[in-house]
């Protein structure tokens, strides 16, 4: 292609681009659409007081986001990248928020519980770039590590969460549960981190492409080290407040695992790695958790929701994974076509 | 490994007897050290309780592997193609489900769902090809619909398997451990498969190199979806044996097949790269696990610390293919 | 050689009695902005053996695969036996087509009788393996007497001499054969099995079978065909009969270096000299700027060095180690003295380069980053002023929000050329990263890389595109994984380039 002024195909295209900057529809838009046609049915369903569900879902859903930002972190890291032990980090750091706090106070509590997290991320990490084992496998040893932790903790520990940590999860300003605010103050800051430190950036570039990050110049190895390793003391860090929320059971976080995956996936995050969607993580769990309301609601049982759910990540993963091999979506190819009403093209 | 006889003239570079011997030792020498730790675990375990080393003893030792080890091909042929299967484990508990719940009272249907599951895991392989989705989040998806459809079937472990299922899973000759039969057919079966048959060249040749086996004109979409289906029709004897000795139906019975039928498959010198399939090696490392599990028991581990040992050994025989490898290159 | 055949060989052929087994009629084949051939007209003859040559990117490989029916034309068509019809695979297949790869298309987890089986286009029968053996077998037995290949080991643990004659083997498994295309057939292929190899395809033009050769070794290329075409640019420049040619009058057809003596005793000298002289003027530079900041060795040959403020090539056919010892001074390690800030620009821009879902502006930026933040934050307005400026600079078509993947090839490269020099590095390397870029932006390019020399930076460049090197103070040709010349100043020319890495008496093969 000449560089020559005159408008070629070329030309078109950056245009295109620029008007689709401005018409951009969210990568988490889909997401919103769910969480408000689940809500509507319930408030079909059950109607009188419609924001109580919403407001249910606002205290449920900050822990399923904060298990999928890290979640989010690892699947970003691109193709094969994924941690299964959140799950069982949930169950075994609550027991350990808990037992914990009971001696040394609610924040070294929740401290304890985010570094046993961070523990179990380590021996995945020791196995992933020591070992050379795939993620999905050293997650998966490290998850049955640590469900004997969870026993072992479960069988010493007799104590019952903190009041003070109680009291603080449990909290509402307004209505809208404290830890709800605090989770979106989180979720602003990995936003921020993504876009405005080193290490986001990093991230992101080693999931669009880890050959052209290495060769930009870019540690990989380290990069998804940490990204493991934040996503284990997230996990950690929801099990030591939902053991205050609930309390500390050895199956506590095992709906976690599957859950962290979908709601990463619905949000917009893209599957194949290289462009995390932080609101995502909030529509998409806002989704699940009205939904599994829904499903209660209407009497479903236990088999048909992971029935659901399992169709669910199958068939967003497969509608929006790109074929392309460019990231594009199949889906946001889709809505381009909506907007400009016309095909046009990406490469140059 | 056969010599046709209708060979004209024998070529001088046609390999004799003792070089397919060796050559075909070298190629299975990854297998070894699932065959060591496969001696060294027996060792202890007949050392802790002798009575062990007769036909009864041994036939209780390996029942449990024999799910395992049809699993540990099924897995095996997946992984021959570059992928991993993550929903074997639930695959697995739903077909003793069905058998617990279905194939007695109502044989046709129950059958009908068993095609129905080999007939979605060509759907996957399918979606696999066509649409370049990654392996693992789709089995790891269709693992929570195998459980879901579980507990909608049977929401509590129980059922009764069907008669000859029952028959099947009691069959006790006294001359040798049944379980030593079963081990060896799946063994056979999935070397069959995976070495002999030209399907199972195609699958490999797919793991090993795509664009060759796309070079020579043969399909990837239908080797894959032969990959897939195959493995399922694996999955499901691999269910109905294991529905055959508990006589019942849960579907949580095999959920650490997932992980362990993968590190039978490494321990037995597979690869996560695909284009390696060794039967053999497949089948060494499932006894293995199955004995670790069992060793476990019989040493009096506390419950609590299996899953951590499991896990553990897991690793360390990742780590020691690291080893391995290093030292063979 | 007086006659510059530019016309189809078909007037050639129309003296024969049987038509051409292939012809290819003004096959033009064009990737994005480059185009690899431009109105090829090239006739293989049925008996005949035809030696195609020609320098990197001349279109060899191209025109095979489209001989083949592995791509099809943009304009122009391809004719089996004077007759019409679609040409693609599956008629190649079916008109007895059989390739050998250079690149080896192997399955290494697969035995060698597997491989065979895999291609072999007869039907299958019951004992397909036995079958399968005693086929790959046999022809082994035939072309490659006492070869000692146990058809029943896995293709990936053969050395690479029994893995090429593997593959030869296999593409001759089949029961009719019409054309046979080699690529690099003997590349690495010992002394005798290279001579049972054209034994062997005497042996099959004779049984009236076409052969396409190519090859870069002229010898053989003379030796063994009687027909041979010199491709450059995308296009047969000459066809000529074997009989009549010299080495130095192909080289001359390709573009290289004419010569008064192409015996390998007086040109073995002649680059002997041309060492020592390159030595002498590259020592004058490093005298005049500064000290050698890189430094490694390849082989037996002589090492690579660099010192800041030069830019160095990389030259020779493709593949004879350059690429090595980029990765090399990229990674370090061993044997490797190399500054700590180094940037790369790789060649393969989809698979290594550009981050397909990110602006202009970051992936400008990626490997600045440090210089644009504290403690880890990224200050963006730094790094607009940044990713600003060298957008500018460079004139990069778009703004610095635009998606990369929406601008053209040449203007990716220049994001990512301005990627490694908007970097602190010192050493820059540079892996052939000007395929398939208009001149124009190669220009521009050049200058930078100029300016930045300039500036005290170190600039090694590997390239396939021998013009290119005339840009370098120095340059290093590579033949078969070590420096087989060092040319600087008067020496530095296409012509040499291409006489050095052609030349078999530095490559040591033969």
């Amino acid at each position: 292609m000449s560089t020559a002024v005159k408008p070629g195909p070329e030309t078109t295209a950056i245009a295109a681009a620029r008007t689709r900057r401005r018409l951009a529809w969210p990568a988490w838009g889909w997401s919103l659409v769910g969480v408000l046609l689940v809500w509507g049915c319930i408030v079909a369903v059950r109607p009188g007081a419609p924001l109580d569900p919403l407001m249910q879902a606002f205290s449920l859903a900050p822990f399923l986001v904060l298990v999928a930002l890290g979640q989010m972190l690892v699947i970003t890291l691109g193709p094969g990248n994924i941690d299964v032990s959140v799950g069982t980090v949930i169950s075994m750091s609550s027991y350990v928020s808990v037992a914990v706090s009971a001696s040394a106070g609610p924040v070294a509590g929740l401290l304890a519980a985010v570094a046993a997290g961070a523990a179990a991320g380590a021996v995945s990490v020791v196995a992933i770039l020591l070992l050379r084992v795939p993620p999905i496998i050293a997650t998966l040893a490290t998850s049955l590590i640590v469900t004997s932790g969870t026993l072992l903790l479960a069988d010493a520990n007799r104590a019952g969460a903190d009041p003070a940590l109680r009291a603080f999860v449990n909290a509402k300003i307004a209505g809208i549960p404290v830890i709800a605010i605090v989770v979106a103050l989180v979720t602003v800051l990995i936003a921020l981190m993504l876009t405005r430190t080193r290490f986001g950036l990093s991230v992101v570039a080693v999931g669009q492409s880890a050959r052209a990050a290495e060769r930009a110049g870019l540690r990989v190895k380290t990069v998804t080290a940490s990204a493991y390793l934040v996503c284990a003391a997230f996990a950690g860090l929801a099990g030591g407040l939902l053991a205050a929320f609930i309390s500390p059971s050895t199956v506590l976080g095992s709906s976690y695992m599957l859950d962290s995956i979908a709601v990463v996936v619905i949000g917009g995050t893209l599957i194949s790695g290289g462009r995390p969607v932080p609101v995502g993580a909030w529509t998409g769990a806002m989704f699940f958790v009205l939904l599994s309301g829904l499903l209660n609601l209407v009497g479903w049982s236990i088999g048909a929701q992971n029935i659901l759910k399992g169709v669910l990540v199958v068939a967003v993963v497969i509608i929006s994974t790109a074929a392309t091999g460019t990231g594009r979506s199949t889906l946001a190819r889709f809505r381009d076509a909506l907007h400009l009403g016309k095909k046009e093209t990406i490469n140059g | 490994m056969t010599t046709t006889a209708a060979a004209p003239r024998r070529s001088a570079s046609r390999p004799r007897l003792a070089d397919r011997l060796t050559t075909g030792a070298a190629h299975g020498s990854p297998a070894l050290l699932s065959l060591v730790a496969l001696i060294v675990i027996f060792s202890i375990a007949v050392a802790n309780q002798p009575g062990i080393l007769s036909v009864p003893g041994l036939t209780l030792m390996l029942m449990s592997a024999v799910p395992l080890v049809f699993a540990a091909q099924a897995q095996m042929l997946i992984m021959s193609v570059g992928d991993i299967d993550l929903g074997i484990g639930f695959l697995v508990g739903l077909v003793t489900v069905i058998a617990a719940t279905q194939l007695g009272a109502n044989p046709v249907l129950g059958i009908g769902m068993l095609v129905g599951i080999v007939a979605v895991y060509a759907l996957l392989g399918l979606l696999v090809q066509r649409r370049g989705v990654p392996s693992i989040i789709v089995t790891l998806g269709m693992s929570f619909v195998w459980l879901g459809l579980g507990l909608q079937l049977l929401p509590t472990p129980g059922g009764a398997a069907p008669e000859w299922l029952a028959q099947l899973g009691s069959w006790r000759p006294n001359w040798i451990p049944a379980p030593l039969v079963f081990i060896a057919l799946a063994t056979l079966v999935g070397w069959y498969l995976a070495r002999r048959s030209r399907i199972g060249m195609r699958m490999r040749a797919l793991g090993s190199s795509a664009a060759t086996l796309d070079k020579s004109g043969r399909s990837l979409t239908g080797t894959r979806v032969a990959a897939y289906a195959l493995a399922a029709g694996l999955a499901v004897i691999a269910g109905l044996l294991l529905a055959a000795q508990t006589r019942s139906g849960d579907i949580n019975s095999a959920s650490n097949f997932t992980l362990m039928t993968i590190a039978a498959v490494i321990l037995g010198g597979g690869t996560f790269s695909g284009g390696r399939a060794l039967p053999v090696g497949a089948t060494l490392g499932a006894v293995t696990l199955g004995l670790i599990t069992v060793l476990l028991s019989l040493v009096n581990l506390s419950s609590s610390l299996q899953s951590a040992a499991q896990g553990l050994i897991v690793l360390a025989v990742l780590a020691g293919r690291v080893i391995t490898e290093r030292f063979t290159r | 050689m007086s006659s510059t055949a530019t016309e189809p060989a078909v007037t050639d052929a129309a003296s024969r009695r049987e038509p051409d087994t292939v012809v290819a009629h003004g096959v033009t084949k064009r990737y994005g902005s480059t185009r690899a051939l431009n109105g090829v007209d090239l006739a293989v003859g049925p008996g005949e053996i035809l030696g195609l040559v020609g320098h990197n990117g001349a279109g060899k490989s191209t025109l095979m695969r489209m001989l083949a029916g592995r791509e099809q034309p943009d304009e122009g068509r391809i004719s089996w036996r004077g007759g019409g019809g679609r040409w693609d695979a599956r008629a190649a297949a079916a008109a007895g087509v059989r390739m050998v790869y250079q690149e080896l298309a192997l399955c290494a987890d697969l035995t060698v009788a597997e491989n065979a089986a895999l291609s072999d286009p007869r039907p299958p029968r019951p004992g397909w393996r036995g079958t399968a053996e005693r086929r790959i077998a046999e022809v082994l037995d035939t072309v490659f007497p006492g070869h000692g290949i146990s058809v029943i080991r896995r293709a990936g643990e053969l050395p690479m001499a029994e893995r090429q004659m593997v593959e030869i083997a296999r593409a001759l498994c089949t029961d009719h054969l019409g054309l046979l295309i080699l690529d690099e057939p003997t590349e690495s292929l010992g002394v005798d099995a290279t001579r049972q190899l054209y034994a062997h395809l005497k042996s099959l033009v004779s049984g009236g079978v076409s052969v396409l050769l190519i090859s870069h070794r002229m010898q053989e290329v003379l030796e063994h065909s009687d027909r041979i075409a010199v491709m450059k640019d995308g296009a047969v420049v000459e066809i000529v009969d074997s009989a009549g040619a010299t080495e130095s009058a192909l080289l001359t057809a390709m573009g290289g270096e004419v010569r008064a003596d192409s015996g390998a005793l007086a040109r073995a000298a002649e680059v002997t000299g041309a060492v020592s002289a390159g030595a002498v003027s590259a020592g004058a530079v490093s005298q005049g700027s500064a000290e050698t900041i890189a430094e490694l060795r390849t082989g037996d040959g002589p090492a690579f060095r660099i010192a800041a403020g030069e830019i160095v090539g990389l030259a020779g056919l493709a593949g004879q180690g350059q690429e090595d010892v980029l990765a090399r001074l990229w990674r370090g390690g061993r044997g490797v003295r190399a500054p700590k800030h180094r940037s790369y620009v790789p060649g393969d821009r989809q698979t290594s380069g550009i981050l397909p879902l990110w602006s202009v502006a970051e992936n400008l930026t990626i490997s600045a980053l440090a210089a644009v933040s504290r403690f880890g934050v990224v200050d963006g307005r730094a790094k607009r002023e940044l990713a600003r400026r060298w957008i500018s600079a460079l004139r990069v078509r778009g703004e610095a929000g635009t998606p990369i993947t929406a601008l053209s090839g040449g203007n990716q490269q220049k994001v990512l050329v301005a990627r490694a020099f908007a970097s602190d590095a010192r050493l820059v390397l540079l892996d052939d990263p000007f395929r398939g870029v208009d001149v124009a932006t190669k220009n521009e390019l050049y200058a930078l890389m100029k300016a930045e020399a300039a500036a005290g930076r170190a600039v090694v460049w590997y390239s396939t595109e021998n013009g290119e090197m005339a840009h370098c103070e120095r340059v290093y040709v590579f033949r078969s994984g070590r420096i087989v010349s060092e040319l600087a100043g008067e020496t530095n020319t296409e012509e040499r380039i291409i006489a050095d890495s052609f030349d078999d008496a530095t490559g040591g093969a033969r």
